[in-house]
């Protein structure tokens, strides 16, 4: 064949016949053609196995945040914004084969619908998800919430569960995604770093800040050591540290004060609009009590 | 007569250098003047504008600016919500009239000022959406990407002809104009595909192929156009077109819009921000390498080990940006 | 080592073992031929990074290669860079999903560089020159050879930067602070790349009794 094809393109070819146009025309149909069909194919194959990592790993990350054990019966809300933003759509899954249900809250708060989904209903796509919302269940009473989160970060977004215990203090925040830098950003992803979080009540929450002062290091010694005790041991060896520290505000990582402040920032926002949520909501998913302990907290 | 030779040259490039500082210059005095009028933006929702304006005081002030005296200065007669939770209203701690028509509310929570409001008056009843302006925030991406982000100091993409082709100052004009170029014909086609056929159809797994054979159809097209219209210009810029095929940034633009569905708007600001910053990084590391050129290189490091270094310093140098805001 | 350029005029298809060592250490894509440095700054900021995307670009490679080398003849040569462009992207594109759905927390952080090794000079151009002219067997070793050197690359830097920056290996700690945490941010990864390469001219002169050419400084690469 002529070598003056050289590059990919810009070099005069010579005036081409027409079955050698057919013949280039074919062979790039079939090529394309065949492509597709390969990457439908892996595709189809593969989608099922990364939908069933997601959900496993989520569903590790919120049983470990909330303690429980691995068969502790967590309930799954899903949260969605209708496309005109003037209601939010609560869905519940159903028991085994039943359908779920789903609820209706205007703005206002008051509940204008509310009713059964059959098992095989899809989700509307043009649902705005407000994420979800994980609740672990004992005896009737929600003994421990997750509610999903996610904020933007230095680099791209940062997604994030934070736990709260069934008395509304928080009993952790777990980074799920990211892509900060290591060493800087990613180290708001640590367990120490997180472990500032732990024990906060409620009440303080919307006061939550950062600040870039050096934390101290018997309590980067303690936050590092939670990992490696057992709670009771941490809290008989590290308590009077941990109520010198709970008032203060959380210490940013030196030199990533962004992705520290966004986080801090994500995991207030989420723990506020999930308790405004969990009050109207409640009541429907656990009766009367489900709300109890929100009372009087500002 | 070599010194005349040599005047020339440097005359051109100080005109360059001097074109290149007054865009940048411009671009920080437009940023600064725009986050400045951001304040005022905010489209009134239906249902009247008896609020004139509305500003984000951070960390926890909202100004509203009413069209006359409100019914009542109670906090109950005041709501506001973060628009991405509705249903959530923020406590409004306090409300003062702070001049006529004036009021000014302190709400329990930190307010974000490049986050979107919506303030509501129960009476007069009356609505109005607190932003920044899209301007403002377009503006922060373009920034963002060019400098903050900067796709080859930060991101390290683009390295591949990055380092060709940063060795004359004219060559690194030349890629850098070519590709900014390129980059925004790409990204809006990539994203007109990606939206509007791929997302429907439920075909996105596709847009490895689709972005990269969006590209190379560009490039193709660009340099059949330009031999046949401007053979001139075909001549100077050729080179450049077909170096853009293999270029990193210029498929990683279109899948960062995917990933992010972002809008029209956004992919526009994308691409635009990270020609510049390409083009700027080209720029900068031309001219230090001309100079390279006349210093003593150690002989393990010459050639691209020393402009690795350089790039390092480059790099360390553009981590000063990350700072950087505009809407506060 | 430019007596290794000619490993692909030969008519008679070098040895296994020859295009091994070819790919891995006299024609390292990274660090004598200076392609695809994108990655090589992006991705090693750990080991394990590293190994991700280097296990990827050699299964591209290889998987491209050996499939260009068995269809050859069916490709038409005027259209041949599209239909190789096509061809690592359905490989790219087959590998990237495979590892968004079996390792998915690795996969996070080198998502993006996964997708971009379809632009890549250094799969293309191997195919360009290697496997569109030789059989199957030598193009898979060819193949082979270069995406181990491509992975034995990220897997030195990636050492290097690991051990500095963050004090560790895969992980595990090994010092018992981050030493200089500047090898782990972008600019770090770039004198760490500059640094190597200057170590492995070193090398390269110190093999050949003082006299070598320069990595990828000698020729100017116009594109990679």
């Amino acid at each position: 064949m002529s070598e003056t094809v050289k590059t990919p393109a810009g070099a005069t070819l010579a005036p081409m016949p027409a079955s050698e146009l057919w013949r280039i025309i074919l062979s790039m149909t079939v090529t394309c053609a065949l492509s597709a069909v390969v990457l439908g194919g892996i595709y189809i194959a593969t989608e099922r196995y990364a939908e069933e990592a997601r959900v496993r790993g989520e569903r590790r990350a919120v049983t470990e945040l909330l303690n429980l054990s691995e068969d502790a019966k967590v309930l799954e809300i899903r949260q969605y914004l209708t496309p005109a933003r003037d209601a939010v759509v609560y869905r519940l899954p159903g028991e085994g084969t039943a359908g779920g249900r789903e609820l209706v809250f205007a703005l206002d708060g008051t509940l204008t619908r509310e009713g059964m989904l059959s098992a095989a209903a899809p989700t509307p796509r043009d649902l705005h998800s407000l994420g979800r919302i994980f609740v672990a269940m004992k005896d009737g009473a929600p003994a421990g919430f997750v509610a999903e989160g996610e904020t933007r970060g230095y680099k791209n977004r940062i997604r994030f569960f934070v736990a709260l215990t069934g008395d509304w203090t928080i009993a952790g925040v777990r980074v799920v995604e990211h892509e900060e830098d290591p060493g800087l950003g990613a180290e708001v992803a640590t367990g120490w770093f997180q472990g500032q979080y732990v024990g906060r009540p409620i009440g303080a929450v919307p006061r939550l800040d950062v600040t870039r002062d050096p934390m101290p290091e018997d309590w980067r010694a303690a936050l590092r050591a939670r990992a490696r005790t057992d709670a009771s041991a941490w809290t008989t060896k590290y308590g009077p540290l941990e109520a010198r520290e709970s008032e203060k505000p959380i210490y940013a990582v030196t030199g990533a004060t962004i992705s520290s402040r966004a986080l801090t920032d994500g995991v207030r926002a989420t723990i506020l609009h999930f308790r405004r949520r969990w009050e109207l909501l409640g009541p429907h998913v656990t009766g009367p009590a489900g709300s109890a302990g929100l009372e009087g907290t500002p | 007569m070599a010194m005349r030779d040599r005047s020339l040259p440097r005359r051109a490039a100080a005109f360059r250098l001097l074109v290149i500082a007054g865009i940048v210059l411009l671009l920080v005095t437009l940023a600064a003047s725009l986050a400045a009028a951001a304040e005022a933006a905010g489209a009134p929702a239906p249902g009247g504008s008896f609020i004139r304006g509305a500003r984000i005081l951070a960390p926890d002030h909202v100004r509203l600016q009413l069209a006359g005296p409100p019914g009542s200065l109670d906090p109950a007669n005041f709501r506001i919500t973060d628009s991405r939770a509705p249903d959530v209203p923020i406590e409004v701690r306090d409300v003062v009239l702070d001049k006529e028509n004036r009021v000014l509310l302190t709400v329990g929570d930190r307010l974000d000022p490049a986050a979107a409001y919506r303030v509501t008056v129960r009476e007069p009843a009356a609505s109005r959406d607190v932003r920044p302006a899209p301007w403002a925030l377009l503006l922060t991406i373009v920034l963002s990407s060019a400098l903050i982000n900067n796709f080859v100091f930060t991101r390290y993409l683009g390295l591949c002809i990055f380092f060709g082709v940063s060795k004359k100052r004219d060559t690194a004009v030349g890629m850098g104009f070519v590709f900014g170029l390129v980059m925004i014909l790409s990204a809006m086609l990539s994203w007109a595909l990606y939206s509007l056929v791929m997302a429907p159809l439920q075909i996105k797994f596709l847009q490895v192929i689709v972005f990269i054979g969006v590209v190379a159809f560009l490039v193709q097209a660009l340099d059949t156009i330009l031999k046949k219209t401007h053979r001139s210009l075909h001549q100077r810029w050729g080179v450049y077109l077909m170096l853009i095929t293999t270029n990193c940034i210029i498929l990683a633009v279109p899948l960062l819009n995917a990933a992010a569905d972002s809008g029209p708007a956004d992919s526009f600001a994308l691409a635009l921000g990270s020609g510049i910053g390409f083009a700027i990084a080209l720029f900068l590391m031309s001219c230090a390498r001309e100079k390279l050129e006349l210093a003593r290189v150690p002989a393990v490091f010459q050639g691209l080990p020393i402009a690795f270094t350089l790039a390092g310093l480059f790099a360390l140098a553009f981590m000063g940006f990350s700072g950087l805001t505009f809407l506060r | 080592m430019s007596t290794s350029q000619p490993i692909t005029l030969i008519d008679r298809p070098p040895s296994a073992k020859t295009l091994l060592m070819n790919g891995i250490f006299g024609e390292n894509p990274v660090f004598r031929l200076a392609l695809s440095l994108c990655p090589a700054v992006a991705v090693t900021t750990t080991v394990l990074n590293g190994l991700m995307l280097g296990v990827a670009v050699l299964l591209v490679q290889v998987l491209s290669s050996v499939t260009v080398a068995l269809t050859r003849r069916g490709i038409h040569p005027r259209v041949r860079i599209p239909v190789y462009t096509i061809i690592i992207a359905v490989w790219v594109s087959a590998i990237d999903m495979v590892l968004a759905g079996f390792f998915p927390a690795l996969y996070a952080q080198v998502g993006l560089y996964v997708k971009l090794i379809v632009a890549f000079a250094i799969i293309i151009s191997r195919l360009e020159v290697f496997a569109s002219r030789m059989p199957l067997i030598p193009t898979f070793w060819d193949g082979l050879g270069m995406g181990l050197g491509f992975l034995f690359a990220l897997l030195v830097i990636g050492t290097f930067r690991e051990i500095l920056g963050s004090g560790s290996i895969l992980g595990h700690m090994i010092t018992p602070e981050k030493p200089l945490l500047f090898f782990a941010l972008p600019a770090g990864g770039f004198f760490s790349i500059g640094l190597l390469m200057a170590f492995f001219n070193a090398v390269e002169r110190w093999r050949n009794g003082g006299k070598a050419s320069a990595a990828g400084g000698g020729g100017s690469h116009g594109h990679a």
